[in-house]
């Protein structure tokens, strides 16, 4: 009998040890920081107060909010704007290439591909930093050629908050829609074809026939990639911080998201009661985000 | 299908030139800043600094013997894959046995411990960068290639878990179930029969945590400040960020150097690449 409890106690515990070693790392490298994290935001830490800091209270979440102190709410608004601005337009003309490349007769098709895939293979501080000399330096930039080129003067669009704002989005673009293209381009493999026949015995143009056959019949297929490509534009720190913030290369745009927003804010600043209580609303903010996306949801599409 | 081709009028002619024409632009703009770090990784110095175009005006390897013997480009090069390795090997073993537990086991937790990752795996690892530096300046873990190996495998373990799980569910049951049948136990039907079925999985998994590290550049140029223990980024880095004017072409090289094997290597596994990341969030 005891043996049989026992083998019962140890098939419940079987997968649990099984997980262990996983969860152990996750829970010191991943849960404790955000945890300590969470801490810091109630202290007065600073470069001055490494070690003598004390609780403030939610003196750092007061000054997140308070305009005239800090640039939070700024920099999140500009994070939503970047994040649908981004979506909408890596969604959009990422369909519309992958149609393209699926159109009829299309030869080619294979060979493009390839080539617009490029930018994905790239690591991605590499090609950031490539754009940062190489595209937008306002010396030997191919941008700068080519205004000089057009007669006009020497132009720097990183130096400015919407240039910045703009220059990266391109970037952005660039970076990130190969994989849009991919999946889109993947799911157009899928749609029923005798749809599009009766479409065209009922004579749908080019764009109904899109809208109201591809597009619904592709949605369900490419919405989770499209939901983690949302999270990842909200978290996109790279392309702001190296084109216009790392040390010594500031170009004092000002443009700021709000993930870089509390990495200068502790990195650069030092000041990290306010950073943490940064992070900590991101965190908030992306629960909230986990929230809408309906439990419900994720559980049928990834579970 | 057939049909289609048949009756090419002239007006599929006109639009078929223009879609091609489109795409050729399309492809030229999306190179563009590549042919121009080549053509600049080739050139002279004062080729970078003129209104040069696409080709050299005098074809050179110089800066490619530089960057990689004037340079200490091997010891970031050594750095790297050091870093990359000792990752793969510390978040693969506890990973795959996770992978295997989620697939498997049906257990009390399991969605929700499947949930609570998704979400931790949303959480921006730089969020966190200033705690964890703060412990490790404290626990006297920075610059030490440990400290980053484990802080790079608590994220990674997340994502590899995810990436191979779906595998793991598509190894029929009912061959582990004949397994246990004929008398092997757990250990035996994870290490003889799952594992073995599962090793295409975990070597596309151990390939993406490879380039993971490989492309990492914010940690571990914070984590790793001693020049001698840089890594190919923290180099790269530094080139782009000391008088950039001057090395330009010389950090052109180097990029293009650290780019080629990830290139080959995403070209080789193209479509492992797509694969894997539906594979997690797609079920067919």
């Amino acid at each position: 009998m005891k043996s049989k409890s026992q083998t019962k106690i140890l098939k419940k515990a079987l997968p649990w040890l099984y997980l262990l070693p996983a969860l152990v790392l996750v829970a010191v490298v991943v849960v404790f920081p955000i945890g300590y994290t969470g801490y810091i935001s109630f202290t007065n830490m600073s470069l001055y107060h490494w070690k003598d800091y004390g609780v403030v209270g939610f003196r750092n979440y007061a000054r997140a909010f308070s305009r005239a102190d800090s640039e939070f709410l700024k920099s999140f608004f500009v994070t939503l704007l970047w994040t649908v601005v981004n979506m909408v337009l890596q969604v959009s003309l990422s369909f519309l290439i992958a149609l393209g490349l699926n159109a009829p007769g299309l030869r080619l098709a294979k060979v493009y591909k390839t080539i617009l895939m490029i930018p994905w293979a790239l690591p991605g501080y590499v090609s950031i930093l490539l754009w940062r000399v190489g595209v937008f330096n306002g010396e030997f930039g191919l941008l700068a050629k080519l205004a000089m080129l057009f007669g006009f003067g020497k132009t720097n669009f990183l130096m400015t908050y919407w240039g910045a704002f703009f220059s990266c989005l391109i970037l952005n673009l660039w970076m990130a829609m190969p994989f849009m293209i991919t999946m889109i381009d993947g799911a157009l493999q899928s749609v029923d074809r005798s749809l599009y026949e009766s479409a065209k015995i009922e004579g749908a143009g080019f764009f109904r026939t899109h809208i109201a056959i591809t597009w619904p019949s592709i949605w369900p297929i490419i919405a989770p990639a499209v939901a983690l490509t949302t999270f990842v534009q909200f978290k996109q720190f790279d392309i702001v911080y190296l084109l216009t913030l790392q040390p010594g290369g500031n170009t004092g745009a000002g443009l700021q998201t709000v993930i870089t927003l509390a990495y200068t804010t502790a990195f650069a600043s030092s000041n990290y009661g306010l950073s943490s209580a940064i992070s900590t609303l991101i965190f908030l903010i992306i629960l909230a985000l986990f929230a809408l996306l309906s439990r419900r949801a994720f559980k049928e599409a990834v579970l | 299908m057939k049909k289609w081709h048949h009756r090419h009028r002239p007006l599929d002619w006109i639009r078929l030139i223009l879609l091609n024409l489109f795409f050729l632009v399309l492809c030229f703009i999306v190179v563009v800043p590549i042919l121009y770090a080549v053509n600049i990784s080739f050139s002279g110095a004062a080729d970078s600094l003129s209104t040069a175009t696409f080709f050299p005006s005098q074809f050179t390897f110089e800066n490619y013997r530089k960057i990689l013997f004037d340079y200490p480009f091997f010891t970031w090069l050594g750095n790297t894959v050091l870093l990359a390795l000792g990752t793969t090997l510390f978040t693969l073993i506890p990973a795959v046995f996770g992978a295997y537990a989620f697939a498997s086991k049906r257990f009390h937790g399991r969605k929700f411990m499947l949930y609570v990752l998704l979400v931790l795996n949303a959480f921006p690892a730089v969020l966190t960068m200033f705690a964890l530096f703060r412990l490790f300046k404290d626990w006297h873990l920075l610059n030490s290639f440990w400290g980053l190996i484990v802080i790079y495998s608590g994220s990674l373990t997340i994502f590899s878990i995810w990436n191979m799980k779906g595998y793991f569910e598509s190894i029929p049951s009912p061959i582990q179930e004949a397994a246990k049948i004929d008398g092997a136990n757990e250990a035996q039907v994870l290490f003889q029969i799952v594992l073995p079925l599962a090793r295409p999985a975990i070597i596309v998994t151990s390939i993406l945590v490879l380039i993971s590290v490989w492309n990492e550049y914010i940690f571990a140029t914070t984590f790793l400040t001693g020049e001698g223990s840089y890594t190919l980024a923290a180099g790269l880095y530094t080139l782009q960020h000391n008088d950039y004017t001057r090395l330009w072409p010389l950090f052109a090289a180097g990029s293009i150097l650290i780019s080629l094997p990830i290139l080959i290597i995403f070209y080789a596994m193209q479509r492992y690449m797509v694969s894997g990341l539906t594979a997690g969030g797609v079920k067919e």
